[in-house]
């Protein structure tokens, strides 16, 4: 008895064995046609990388619109490489120059980067021109934008330094960076402006009161001789320095100086547009919280994308569909409406209840391409304003 | 099991803990010592230390620095040993009630101490909307708020350690002393202290070396200057770019971690012999 048990368990068990066997085997050849089969689709399509950087919003932008359009386009598809701020976006660059030396495939198709990029993208001939045949949609870029270009980028969005303040004390806002100064000084404690080695928001005051001393196209100067002509920005903003908050403190980081501005601890701050108008939004701040540009205004600018030339037609096609799909009316509202940022098309091409929500920001920014000089300030900002 | 063959074993099970030490940590640090040497054209040269030791600003750094870390050591080991003492000899329902929670820092993140410490203690926070704004010191972005941080980090890990050095002090040892008439104070400085003052060296050259690499807490809570050398390390390498001068910073940084642990080693030593 107890053998024959032994034996029927024997059997089946060699039985469940060759069936699980053959059934693998079965698996195995399906699962393999299926990888044919989509490879073969796979083939079809045009695979484009697109290389950005930034802060979280600019993702989850990103995040929203590549969907979207592999959905209108099912024969592109879009990878995207996002690098956080700090870590590393200048290895794009460096990737791109690297690859174009030694005539390869960088594998970079769209790369999303600032006016300094640009520059030197044009020095080391890194991108292919874009111009109203390839890109139709450039027709409805704002033409203000478009300088400095040199026909190599679409800009497709921007943001500004804007003063942000509590409407329930200030009465009198400042229009003028005149006024400004001059407001610091009658409320002394009740402005700050963050470390500008720690944020753009703080960085773009710094910027503005140096050169709001020299001629307007110093901004764009490069040369390390101009670095002696900052001496009155910086004896202005060692001046404020005692009537900032608590006589001298800068928070860190553009969220910094909001969480101050939205704890009633000061009443005026520089803040980006984008930063300031999404937290509104989402009432993380307060709602007495207004926003209002200076005449001239802070820096700001727009974010460019560039096409990157590695000689792959079919790839440079699909990327000349993406950047035009960037600039439909759908995306650029996208823009507005997640990013909080300004559109990169004319506004008439827009809503216009959209546009109301952005009056209080509309004035005009000014861009800074000092490049590296940029840096140059920090430290010297470093030296003798924060150690006062 | 022959003698070679051991001691080839015992090598085979360290090796894995030295390749990751050797590629994750010795490796990085030779890297950055040959870049601390190194200018702005790639040759040898001493500038990067030259700038770090002349300029004002940044000898200020290294001095904030050492001022911080010696206070807040000074302030975590004395009062962690207060606590680590009365848990070992005291057994009310408030020491059993601390033992349990003294150590729950240490399962908070960082960033979120800090962030809740901010609102706690900030201007206009917590605590001066319940005393008046008028009647808090000012903590935030200032030397005292970076302390206070520390204190939070490290007491709950150094009274650990002193706890269990001190509950390895038999209790025969103090009642005797007891017996024969010895004052609390005698007792203290005769026996507790000596058989705990290793386990505090310990604790000195771990609390030392995490404050003096932090960046956290000095970064979002410190003043802007001076700042501590892991905020300034930081500014040099990821706002100026200038990464042979951050070199030079954390060559600095671990050559102050390396004559603590040197100190500690050598007392070690010492009381083998």
């Amino acid at each position: 008895m107890y053998n024959r048990v032994k034996k029927l368990a024997k059997k089946s068990a060699v039985l469940g064995m060759t069936g699980l066997f053959a059934l693998s085997l079965t698996a195995c050849g399906s699962s393999e046609d299926a990888a044919t089969t989509s490879k073969e689709s796979e083939q079809e399509k045009t695979e484009i990388s697109l290389y950005t950087g930034g802060s979280l919003n600019v993702k989850e932008f990103w995040q929203e619109v590549i969907p979207a359009f592999e959905e209108e386009h099912q024969n592109i598809d879009v990878e995207l490489v996002f690098l956080p701020a700090g870590q590393g976006g200048q290895s794009t660059m460096d990737r791109l120059i690297a690859a174009k030396k030694a005539n390869k495939d960088s594998e970079v198709d769209i790369y999303e980067g600032g006016l300094a990029d640009i520059v030197v993208g044009e020095e080391e001939g890194l991108f292919t021109e874009l111009n109203e045949s390839n890109i139709p949609n450039l027709a409805n870029v704002k033409a203000e934008n478009l300088e400095g270009t040199n026909g190599l980028a679409v800009p497709h969005r921007a943001s500004s330094v804007v003063l942000a303040y509590n409407s329930d004390v200030v009465k009198e806002v400042p229009e003028t960076p005149e006024e400004m100064y001059q407001w610091i000084k009658d409320n002394p404690g009740r402005f700050a402006y963050n470390d500008p080695t720690t944020g753009g928001s703080g960085s773009s005051f710094v910027l503005t009161t140096i050169y709001n001393q020299l001629p307007p196209e110093a901004m764009n100067v490069q040369d390390e001789s101009i670095m002696e002509d900052w001496d009155k920005g910086f004896d202005i903003l060692s001046e404020l320095d005692s009537y900032m908050y608590r006589e001298g403190v800068y928070p860190k980081k553009n969220q910094g100086t909001l969480d101050l501005l939205a704890n009633g601890e000061v009443d005026i701050i520089p803040a980006w547009s984008d930063m300031a108008l999404e937290q509104l939004d989402k009432e993380l701040i307060p709602e007495n919280i207004k926003l209002k540009q200076l005449t001239p205004g802070f820096t700001g600018g727009p974010a460019y994308m560039m096409l990157a030339d590695n000689g792959e037609e079919e790839r440079t096609e699909a990327a000349e569909t993406f950047l035009n799909y960037v600039l439909t009316p759908e995306v650029q509202e996208t823009v507005v409406n997640k990013m909080y940022g300004y559109p990169g098309i004319e506004w008439e091409f827009l809503d216009e209840e959209m546009q109301k929500n952005f009056e209080s920001v509309s004035g005009d920014y000014r861009i800074f391409n000092g490049g590296k000089l940029g840096e140059e300030v920090n430290k010297r900002w470093q030296k003798e304003i924060a150690s006062q | 099991m022959s003698k070679r063959k051991e001691n080839l074993l015992g090598i085979a099970m360290v090796m894995p803990s030295f390749i990751s030490l050797l590629i994750l940590v010795i490796w990085p640090v030779m890297i950055s010592i040959k870049e601390s040497f190194m200018n702005g054209e790639g040759q040898f040269s001493f500038e990067n230390y030259i700038y770090v030791f002349t300029e004002p600003m940044m000898l200020n750094n290294i001095k904030h620095t050492v001022v911080v870390t010696l206070i807040s050591c000074i302030i975590v080991l004395f009062i962690s040993y207060f606590i680590a003492i009365y848990l070992r000899f005291t057994s009310s329902k408030i020491a059993n009630f601390i033992r349990k929670t003294y150590f729950i820092p240490m399962f908070v993140p960082g960033i979120i101490a800090i962030y809740g410490f901010i609102n706690t203690y900030r201007d206009n926070g917590w605590i001066a909307r319940l005393i008046g704004q008028e009647n808090l010191p000012v903590l935030m972005y200032d030397i005292k708020g970076v302390v206070m941080m520390n204190m939070w980090f490290n007491i709950p890990f150094t009274t650990m350690l002193l706890v269990s050095a001190l509950s390895a002090i038999p209790d025969s040892v103090i009642e005797s002393a007891k017996d024969v008439g010895a004052t609390k104070l005698k007792i203290f400085w005769k026996f507790i202290f000596p058989l705990s003052y290793k386990t505090m060296l310990v604790a000195t050259t771990f609390l030392f070396m995490g404050i003096v690499g932090s960046f956290t807490a000095p970064f979002l809570v410190d003043s802007n200057a001076p700042q501590m050398l892991g905020v300034s390390m930081q500014q040099h390498f990821s706002v100026y770019h200038e990464f042979g001068q951050a070199s030079s910073i954390a060559v600095i940084m671990f050559i102050m971690s390396a004559g603590i642990g040197y100190l500690y080693i050598h007392s070690m030593m010492k009381e083998e012999k």
